[in-house]
């Protein structure tokens, strides 16, 4: 049984400008008989979500993610084809949606509760589940006007999760409230899976995706490029889309006398894979092949985050390991132990050129994307060694 | 409202009658919201929607007898201003109703109908209080001059009825106009102020009557506005002696307000599948 099914699904827009529509401008437009262009933000998507399936939707800004979500929900009329919805939908498409600044809390959680469909009654029995997990018991009768914008959207959240739905869909919402309310969110989140309920959810925090969902979609310009299971379409979608438009562009260039003709990322027990635990080795095997015989070679590596920050670049020839020459095919190892990175994802560059530098015989530029993962959960980007000793005093 | 055809929600057929609660109680929800933000924060509150048109009779009254140094009875201004504030409030909450709840509209999936809806009926509600002390003070301007409020004043909330859907007609046409065209709401300031003078707000149809004397198509065309006839019919129930002039011309005025709904919500139908686009 699904509860989500797309066929053909598209929506169109017409391309205006910043300013509000006006009929004004629309009859200057009939009149200089301007055609207004329109976009397609989503089109030809097909796709069928089984009942209790968690799936996150990925893509670049702009991809045409935060329609699918509103053309599930229903706030936006397809331009084509169809989405039909199984059960009760909540949506938290944006928290907080229709308070009223003059009304107190109190009052705007029924009010809110009723937009979402919820009787009367529930609300009553369950308003002190509500005002707890908002966690807002001694501002609840003041006016929602004087709320801090984090306790707004905390009381929005606590509404629209005790509507117990059947389908709850969620626009990169969680990344709200303080590091306590997000935790409390996304045990909620867990709960509704526990419940065998179905989620869609749209994220840029890749991370979460690849925790929470049973699969992922990637939406690219409007096009539903690819599903499957979230590590491989996170790490594709890195691959492929975010140097696109971004910081960004993956490259390759060189004479191709010698080249990289194969990499593989290896964890510490030396299995393939392309994330990686903080404080534990990361081999690179970068195999080569070499049309002739190269004297004195160097391989050089750079690495950037995920942002573009260029953090750390080197080579055998600075790492005084020179090689001799290489010819035929061979396999040079790259190891990082430990790990010194903390978290996130990052890219790295490879490269075989000559000792004085003259001749780029291959580079890849941001071509090798990787993440790593945390097992301590110490803020920041990387792990510097560092020692703490008491010194006697004066 | 339904859902839009490309949405079936199976749920909302299943169970429709929970479903129809829900949306009652989101109308009462949104119409207790308006109506609350409405008279908080103003240290007068309600009775600033009592005291604004009573102004506006008095002034009325004043200038007339000054200026044109003729005048319509008191009781026939009130009665005329009482129902005239009630469409201009629908007008100007309905301008608004679909623009002003943006967030919602692009970001919760319920009925679009219900926003022009609850908009009317807090006028209404607002109007139904005023109409008690309007009734009153007839009353006693009446008593004064030795007669009596009209026993058909029972028969006012048939009036009322046929007033509220006009109004509810044209809360939802300028309301889905407005999300489209954003200039709606100064046109609408222009036409309403227009429409003041074509209406039977601070004179009467004895007054047209006396100036429409050998052009009877005026007081044909003038008929045709569905305001005059309402206000008409609202003085023919509570003046003692009044009578509301029966032609085809003004059947035709107290029947078109329905069938204008009617087209009105058609329109706002349609109108409401791209709201989320335009806003």
């Amino acid at each position: 049984m699904n509860a989500i099914e797309a066929q053909g699904l598209g929506k169109s827009y017409q391309a205006r400008g910043y300013a509000p529509p006006t009929l004004f401008g629309a009859a200057m437009r009939r009149l200089r008989r301007q055609e207004t262009p329109r976009f397609w933000a989503l089109r030809g998507v097909d796709f069928e979500i089984p009942a209790g399936r968690t799936v996150g939707v990925i893509g670049p800004n702009g991809s045409g993610k935060s329609s699918l979500l509103g053309l599930a929900a229903g706030t936006i009329t397809p331009t084509e084809g169809a989405v039909r919805t199984r059960g009760r939908i909540s949506s938290l498409l944006e928290l907080g949606a229709g308070f009223h600044p003059d009304l107190t809390g109190r009052e705007n959680v029924f009010l809110n509760a009723a937009i979402l469909g919820l009787p009367r009654d529930d609300v009553r029995r369950r308003f002190d589940a509500i005002v707890d997990f908002a966690g807002l018991r001694e501002f609840i009768d003041m006016p929602v006007k004087h709320y801090s914008s984090g306790m707004y959207v905390r009381l929005g959240f606590a509404v629209a999760v005790e509507m117990d739905p059947d389908v709850l869909l969620i626009d990169e919402v969680l990344a709200v409230g303080d590091i306590a309310f997000q935790l409390k969110c996304l045990q909620r989140i867990r709960e509704f899976q526990q419940k065998g309920k179905t989620l869609l959810f749209v994220s840029h925090a890749l991370q979460t995706v690849e925790e929470f969902c049973d699969e992922a979609f990637l939406i690219h310009r409007g096009r539903l490029v690819e599903r499957g299971p979230p590590a491989d379409v996170i790490f594709r979608y890195i691959r492929r889309y975010m140097g696109e438009g971004g910081h960004l562009f993956t490259q390759e260039f060189g004479s191709r006398e010698a080249e990289i003709a194969d990499v593989k990322f290896l964890d510490a027990h030396g299995r393939e894979a392309t994330s990686f635990e903080s404080g534990r080795p990361m081999h690179v095997d970068i195999r080569y092949r070499a049309a002739r015989r190269i004297e004195k070679p160097v391989f050089g590596f750079a690495l950037k985050t995920g942002n573009g920050f260029y953090l750390h670049g080197s080579n055998t020839q600075l790492a005084g390991w020179p090689l001799d020459a290489i010819e035929g095919e061979g396999v040079v190892r790259l190891t990082f132990d430990p790990m010194i990175l903390l978290q996130g994802n990052f890219f790295l560059s490879l490269s075989i050129h000559s000792w004085d530098h003259a001749v780029q015989f291959h580079r890849r530029e941001d071509w090798y994307p990787f993440s790593v993962r945390n097992p301590t959960g110490a803020p920041g980007l990387i792990h510097l060694p560092v020692r703490w000793e008491r010194r006697p005093a004066g | 409202m339904t859902n839009p055809p490309a949405n079936v929600s199976a749920a909302a057929s299943a169970d429709a009658g929970r479903l129809s609660r829900a949306r009652r109680e989101l109308l009462v929800n949104l119409v207790v919201r308006e109506m609350k933000a409405r008279y908080r924060g103003s240290v007068l509150g309600f009775l600033w929607t009592l005291l604004t048109p009573l102004f506006m009779a008095v002034i009325y009254v004043f200038f007339l007898r000054v200026l044109a140094g003729r005048g319509v009875p008191m009781e026939e201004i009130l009665i005329g201003v009482f129902a005239w504030q009630f469409t201009v409030q629908s007008i100007h909450s309905g301008v608004n109703c679909v623009t002003g709840n943006a967030n919602l509209v692009k970001k919760i999936f319920f009925p679009r109908s219900i926003l022009p809806v609850s908009a009317t009926l807090a006028n209404l509600v607002g109007y139904a209080l005023t109409l008690v002390v309007q009734l009153v003070l007839v009353a006693v301007l009446l008593h004064v001059h030795g007669r009596a409020l009209s026993p058909w004043a029972v028969a006012l909330p048939a009036v009322i009825a046929l007033h509220t859907v006009f109004n509810l007609g044209l809360a939802m046409t300028l309301g889905a106009a407005n999300a489209y065209f954003r200039d709606t709401q100064h046109i609408v300031n222009v036409a309403t102020s227009a429409w003041f003078f074509v209406s039977p707000v601070m004179y009467n149809l004895d007054l047209l009557a006396s100036f429409a004397a050998g052009r009877p198509w005026v007081m044909d065309l003038y008929l045709l506005n569905p305001l005059a006839v309402i206000i008409t019919a609202y003085r023919a129930l509570q003046l003692p002696g009044a009578a509301f002039p029966w032609t085809a011309w003004s059947a035709a005025g107290l029947a078109w307000p329905l069938a204008f709904a009617g087209l009105a919500a058609w329109f706002y139908r349609r109108a409401q599948r791209n709201f989320a686009d335009v806003l």
